[in-house]
């Protein structure tokens, strides 16, 4: 940290917030909070005179409030840079502390807080994690008994650096515990509280037990445990010489702790699985091994960065395997906890990894992204006509879309990354997602369904998951349907209720609707906005009258070709149980329906022109064709 | 679209108890053992109760296993385990749908139920108001060539609580080993010198959990008599008045906390009798904390002691040891 903040190209700005960023990838333009600390940092030289004069102790939030620290005080002792603070809360203006400063002057209680924009190519969060709070879990005492204290507490404890020098007392009378539980899983793989494992938590019970083992060889530890998880190198081999230093390893989750009134000693109740019978062990001293959850303000800098979030709270990546430090928006990358827990080696592979993906933007003159991005017509725009919409911007998981009630919207082609959800939901048809307009898809459904389009199964399948799929089919020799016609788009988010209606007006016999399974997807949410979307078209066709299962919904991998080729032979044998007559019959019946809500669709420029290619080619090759005799 | 287990081959045991309401989110179990520990039936009653094993012996089909396992007859759904439970599986309600086959498979629950004396019974249904199991249930049958109503008990539901025994107005139910008489002929504490008060405890089975708060009641001189009891549902405020009428200058009755009482709501309908029968001493003038009410909490170690200790202090005080058996 001193190597850093002594470096001539890094700037170290602590106590300081991200209050807002615009812009994009190379061109970010960040609004940053630095907070009065009512310590001028050129003058501070971090002697420590003031806090040593300062009447107002408050508890240390770094000594996990074992101990007190001063209303002007830094942080830790190694603090980069070494600047103290006044914690104004406490503070009660005495000014002994400018006093004892005397001569350098660096205390100015008359500083603010400063807001300042800085240029930003690119920006790495790794704003960590917080720990559980297990005073919620009744059943522990934790906050009621004394001597149940959490791992960051014995932490402290054990630290030579922290509040007791290194000596391990427990709470209720500064007596050494001679028998210590260490109790894992406390608020992780708990439904109640976090579903997830913490992952390092096995790790640093053990670690605990050993460091504690070698400063006191007689106390006697055991870990109560539901899975020991020692995956990474070495860490096996760290779980065994805990066993051979003889600390005990009970595995059941305890359920229950009770406390001696008189002596305080703890009891731990729980099962021995190996046993299958229970026990109930007397200790001095209780650790709880608490979870790791996502920090308190993780909603805030999700808002600020416009990062989504994985169902725990934790930042979401790109793509869990292939890309765990990429942000689904450009420019942005994530290091550590704040993506999902892990432990130290981990964090510092993946801050190594989000360096150098940041560094690849700072180096480029130009960014490369994918031509499929969209784009607005703006004569179209009801915006630009001062009515109220933005539902493309809504729309967008990457915050692509500028919008603005009386302009037109606006597209920032560098944060687009052409999924067309926008492009789907325009209730104008005003936006249009390039190498995806409408004219074009428009055009290839009415080639598609040229000919005896009753017998076709139209299938839209999404670039990154069902499209592969159906070519896992192919190359896997799956026998399916040759009637089935399949189209690509982007994203579920692309595929627009018109083109269904379109498809069904000309008189598709089945049309399949397949993307990503939700959690998949390549653009975020573009799955659920499309699935949305179809269950609305599902509802519409039932309510019509039209045969179940001519439009179907399916959720295909790129891994699941069987499955592709299952859906499309149930479709056709579900096409081969209607008899013809009847098939014609309803879509005769459905066509005016049809023909009604996909009025619109003509609307866009160039539809018309790519409609009469369309029609032309088709009547071409009818031409070519000729009918059997 | 929804992915749907076990559509396909036959239907399994485990598929069977699924399909029962409680018997869901079984596979969920990862046997870490909580509801083992929480449980207090295989460290007071029964070593080979786990509710854990039970789960896995579901999970792996072993049907016959699973009915004869004392887990299946001895849960008293009191769903101690159900708020600890990290998987949030209805454990009481999976051990319920096991039940329910080993019912439906023949199989009888092993425990005794409480019987009843149709001699005495009226057919008032307070039996059938006040189990928390819905064992009873009124039958119609002819005596005499004259239609009757009785209650009978279903002896696979009844965990013998003894709540209805103690509900009887006329004795009808008894239950085999705590029956009134069981009981009655315990309320007995030798004379004692003067200044010296003299407490009957009464103390539900469940509610003491550390083994040394169980010990310390059988340490107290013999002005204290215990009389341990299945719940303290089972407590008749007779009990109380016949005790105070011989002499004794308190009662005490210990029992579970809120929400813990091992057969559901004995504890419940125990405080409002006490309550009642509070207000009615004090109609009387023999008020003054006499009879007291305790709840004790799974958490509560050592609390009994501070209770008995204090109750006898309450009693010594000089205006308690004045002679009130005329009031009674």
């Amino acid at each position: 940290m001193v190597d850093a903040a002594r470096h001539p190209k890094v700037d170290v700005r602590t106590y300081t917030e991200v209050e807002r960023v615009d812009g994009f990838v190379g061109n970010f333009k960040v609004q940053l909070r630095e907070k009065s600390r009512y310590v001028r940092a050129d003058r501070c030289n971090g002697c420590g005179e003031c806090a040593l004069v300062c009447p107002i102790e408050v508890p240390n939030y770094f000594d996990v409030n074992l101990a007190p620290r001063k209303a002007i005080d830094v942080v830790m002792s190694q603090s980069v840079p070494l600047l103290y603070n006044i914690d104004m809360d406490a503070c009660i203006q005495c000014y002994k502390c400018v006093d004892a400063c005397g001569k350098l002057e660096a205390i100015d209680f008359g500083i603010e807080d400063k807001l300042v924009w800085e240029d930003i190519g690119s920006i790495i969060v790794a704003t960590g994690y917080d720990h559980f709070d297990p005073s919620v879990i009744p059943e522990y005492g934790y906050g009621r008994f004394p001597n149940v204290v959490t791992a960051m507490e014995i932490e402290r404890l054990a630290n030579s650096a922290g509040p007791t020098s290194g000596n391990l007392i427990r709470p209720s009378d500064g007596v050494s515990p001679r028998r210590l539980a260490i109790i894992n899983c406390v608020g992780s793989r708990d439904k109640r509280f976090n579903p997830g494992c913490s992952n390092f938590c096995c790790m640093y019970g053990i670690k605990n037990a050993v460091l504690l083992k070698q400063a006191y060889p007689e106390m006697d530890i055991t870990i109560y445990y539901m899975d020991i998880r020692t995956p990474s190198k070495g860490y096996e081999e760290f779980y065994d010489r805990a066993r051979e230093m003889g600390v005990h390893f009970v595995q059941g989750r305890p359920s229950l702790i009770t406390e001696d009134p008189e002596t305080k000693n703890l009891y731990v109740h729980s099962e021995d699985v190996a046993l299958g019978s229970v026990i109930e062990r007397e200790y001095d001293m209780v650790m709880l091994s608490q979870a790791a959850v996502p920090q308190p303000d993780v909603d805030a800098v999700s808002s600020v960065l416009n990062i989504s979030q994985s169902p725990g709270g934790w930042f979401m990546e790109y793509h869990p395997k292939l890309r765990p430090m990429d942000c689904p928006t450009d420019g942005i990358f994530l290091a550590g906890a704040c993506q999902g827990v892990k432990d130290i080696p981990a964090s510092v592979a993946q801050g190594s990894a989000a360096a150098a993906r940041a560094g690849r933007v700072l180096h480029s003159d130009e960014w490369e992204i994918e031509p499929v991005v969209a784009m607005v017509w703006e004569d179209r725009c009801v915006s630009a006509d001062g009515k109220k919409c933005g539902v493309c911007s809504r729309a967008c998981p990457y915050g692509a879309i500028e919008y603005e009630q009386g302009k037109a919207a606006h597209v920032v082609t560098a944060k687009c990354h052409g999924c067309g959800g926008c492009v789907a939901e325009c209730p104008h048809n005003a936006i249009t997602q390039m190498h995806f307009t409408d004219a074009q898809l428009l055009a290839q459904i009415r080639a598609l369904l040229a000919k005896d389009p009753e017998d076709k199964i139209l299938a839209f399948r999404c670039n990154w998951c069902s499209y592969p799929g159906a070519d896992l089919a192919g190359t896997s020799h799956f026998d399916y349907s040759t009637n089935e016609r399949g189209m690509r788009v982007m994203c579920v988010a692309r595929m627009d209720a018109d083109f269904v209606y379109e498809a069904f007006r000309l008189g598709a016999g089945a049309v399949l609707f397949s993307g990503c399974h939700p959690q998949d997807c390549h653009y975020i949410t573009g799955q659920p906005v499309g699935a949305k979307r179809a269950g609305r078209l599902l509802k519409q066709f039932e309510k019509m009258g039209m045969t179940p299962g001519r439009f179907r919904i399916e959720w295909i991998s790129a891994a699941e070709g069987d499955k592709y080729a299952r859906v499309v032979n149930e479709m056709q044998a579900l096409l081969d149980s209607i008899p013809k007559e009847g098939l014609l019959e309803e879509i005769e019946r459905l066509r005016p329906e049809m023909e009604k809500r996909a009025r619109r669709m003509k609307e866009p420029p160039q539809v018309e022109e790519a409609l009469g290619f369309a029609d032309r080619l088709v009547e071409a090759m009818k031409a070519e064709t000729p009918e059997p005799a | 679209m929804s992915h749907t287990p076990h559509t396909e081959g036959p239907e399994t045991f485990a598929d069977r108890v699924r399909a029962i309401p409680g018997g869901e989110h079984l596979e969920m179990c990862y046997s870490c053992g909580t509801c083992v520990s929480k449980c207090m039936i295989q460290q007071k009653v029964e070593p080979e109760y786990n509710p854990r094993r039970l789960l896995r012996m579901v999970m792996m089909d072993m049907q016959d296993e699973a009915f004869a396992s004392p887990t299946t007859w001895l849960c008293s759904e009191c769903d101690l385990c159900y708020p600890a439970c990290p998987q949030e599986i209805h454990i009481s309600g999976v051990i319920g749908a096991v039940k329910q086959l080993a019912v439906e498979a023949g199989y009888e629950s092993p425990l005794e139920a409480v019987t009843v004396d149709e001699d005495k019974c009226s057919g008032c249904g307070i039996c059938v108001m006040v189990c928390p199991y819905e064992a009873p249930h009124l039958i119609e049958k002819e005596v005499d060539g004259e239609m009757d109503t009785f209650s009978e008990v279903d002896a696979d539901k009844c965990m013998g609580c003894g709540t209805c025994v103690a509900a009887c107005p006329l004795g009808a139910v008894a239950r085999p080993g705590v029956g009134n008489a069981d009981i009655v002929k315990q309320i007995e504490v030798k004379r004692q010198p003067k200044g010296v008060p003299r407490l009957v405890t009464f103390v539900c089975d469940w509610c003491l959990r550390a083994d040394d708060d169980v010990s310390l009641l059988e340490s107290y001189p013999d002005n204290v008599r215990v009389i341990h009891i299945p719940c303290t549902g089972r407590i008749d405020p007779e009990m109380a008045l016949m005790a105070l009428r011989s002499g004794i200058d308190g009662v005490l009755v210990c029992g579970c906390a809120p929400g813990e009482c091992h057969y559901k709501r004995g504890n419940y309908v125990s405080s409002c009798k006490i309550s009642l029968l509070n207000t009615m001493l004090g109609q009387m003038n023999v008020g003054d904390g006499r009879v007291r009410f305790v709840q004790i909490g799974t958490q509560d170690r050592g609390r009994i002691r501070n209770e008995v200790d204090g109750m006898l202090r309450h009693l010594s005080m000089p205006q308690h040891l004045v002679a009130y058996k005329e009031a009674v």
